[in-house]
């Protein structure tokens, strides 16, 4: 088991007021929220800070982690030292089971796993309820929703044994994903989330649906666009060129003065939805790098036979 | 209680074709009617249907509720604070797509092909 230096956790020095720590979680808080955040760590982050949190908002609970004394290191083996809680009294069930579930070992060992005594073990037996409804998200690519598939996903999920405690139980289960889904979505499976309690329906699995960044294809909504790099003068006179699209290659006609940056509209073409979305191509003009004496002598021409001023807007 | 692996393969349904009612909504989040009821109010969820008996809500509800108890719980926000939050979210994680295919594009021409 690894110490936790929970000072460090929230930038803060042993001797910081309640204030302090109040002050600077809030802060750090809106920094690492999973909701706001984009770093890819944002939410171990997260979950660190509120186990810190939860220890030195509470003046006995941290009196407690200062009696372990000042010189544990970040990540070291931690033992608690003999008798180091003697003459502490915490008051239990400050937070929930589910809350509890959450923190690291360090905490657990130190403050307890309060969640063998939460409400939800002493339910009288002949109770019987619906289980609750759980929530996960899922990756899918875009062609799973362009065509239909069938994946095989992994969830973990809290769930109290017998004993009442909590434990994260793995399980795996084959998702139909179905042709048409969109980002943000969900996908209902009615009685895969937790079991009842006595003779209690099992509750539902709510599976929130996310796309995998593609190297070809962006998403807007249900539009996907593909940024197509085209010659000078498959833009200048126009043609017909092979383009890549989710349902396979298509032969797309470039309109002679296409400008860079131009859209093409592919109606109807984007994700498969009720109505469908469509397929946008997004030009984007490559020049040819004037490498040769063959390719200088084109743009020398060019200079020569063309009267062209692109700057002719700035007055200059 | 099995938690075996299935072969079995789940179907389900999409919660945009299939709506939640104010019920279904509230089990699902585990809150209170008289909460949803004013995340309404704040126009921070938008059902379809003019009575509370007939609202319908849909994916999009859930991810906002979702969120919006995750902000009041971590964050202590309130609900106006919530709908600014949602909303700027929302704005950010657009620009954000946008950055990332702009960026992609610039990294495409600067790279030596």
């Amino acid at each position: 088991m690894e110490y936790k230096d929970y000072y460090k956790i929230m930038g803060l020095s042993r001797d910081a007021s309640q204030d302090d720590i109040k002050r600077s979680y809030r802060k750090l808080a809106r920094k690492y929220h999973p909701d706001v955040s984009k770093e890819a760590d944002a939410e171990a982050k997260f979950k660190e800070l509120g186990e810190a949190y939860e220890v030195l908002k509470d003046i006995e609970k941290r009196a407690a982690y200062d009696q372990l004394g000042a010189n544990w290191q970040a990540g070291q083996e931690f033992k608690p030292p003999p008798n180091w809680d003697e003459g502490f009294e915490f008051r239990g069930g400050d937070f929930s089971s589910t809350d509890n579930q959450k923190f690291s070992d360090f905490f657990s060992q130190i403050f307890g796993d309060h969640s063998a005594q939460s409400g939800h073990s002493r339910r009288q037996s002949h109770e019987h309820l619906r289980g609750q409804d759980s929530h996960a998200k899922i990756h899918i690519d875009l062609q799973d929703s362009y065509h239909g598939a069938t994946r095989n996903i992994s969830l973990s999920t809290p769930e109290m044994n017998a004993q009442g405690q909590v434990q994260l139980k793995h399980k795996s289960i084959n998702l139909k994903i179905p042709k048409g889904i969109k980002p943000g979505q969900h996908i209902k499976l009615a009685g895969q989330g937790n079991p009842g309690l006595g003779n209690g329906q099992p509750g539902d699995l709510f599976l929130e649906i996310e796309f995998n960044s593609h190297p070809l294809y962006r998403l807007s909504e249900t539009d996907v666009y593909l940024d197509l790099p085209i010659t000078p003068w498959e833009a200048a006179l126009g043609g017909k060129i092979k383009i890549p699209t989710p349902e396979g290659n298509v032969e797309l006609k470039i309109p002679a003065n296409s400008r860079q940056g131009s859209k093409l509209r592919l109606a109807g073409r984007g994700l498969p939805c009720k109505p469908p979305g469509d397929f946008f191509v997004v030009l984007q003009i490559v020049l040819p790098a004037a490498d040769t004496e063959a390719a200088k002598a084109v743009y020398a021409q060019m200079k020569q036979s063309l009267d062209f001023n692109p700057r002719q807007s700035l007055g200059v | 209680m099995s938690f075996n692996e299935t072969i079995q393969v789940h179907a389900g349904t999409i919660v945009e074709d299939d709506q939640l009612t104010l019920e279904q909504l509230c089990n699902t989040c585990a809150v209170d009617a008289d909460w949803i009821v004013s995340l309404v109010d704040e126009s921070i969820i938008e059902p379809d249907g003019n009575e509370i008996r007939s609202w319908r809500f849909s994916g999009i509800s859930l991810r906002r509720v979702r969120t919006a108890q995750r902000l009041q719980k971590d964050l202590g926000v309130n609900l106006a604070g919530i709908a600014l939050a949602l909303d700027l979210l929302e704005e950010l994680n657009q620009l954000r797509e946008q950055l990332k295919s702009t960026g992609s594009y610039l990294n495409k021409q600067h790279a030596p092909s």
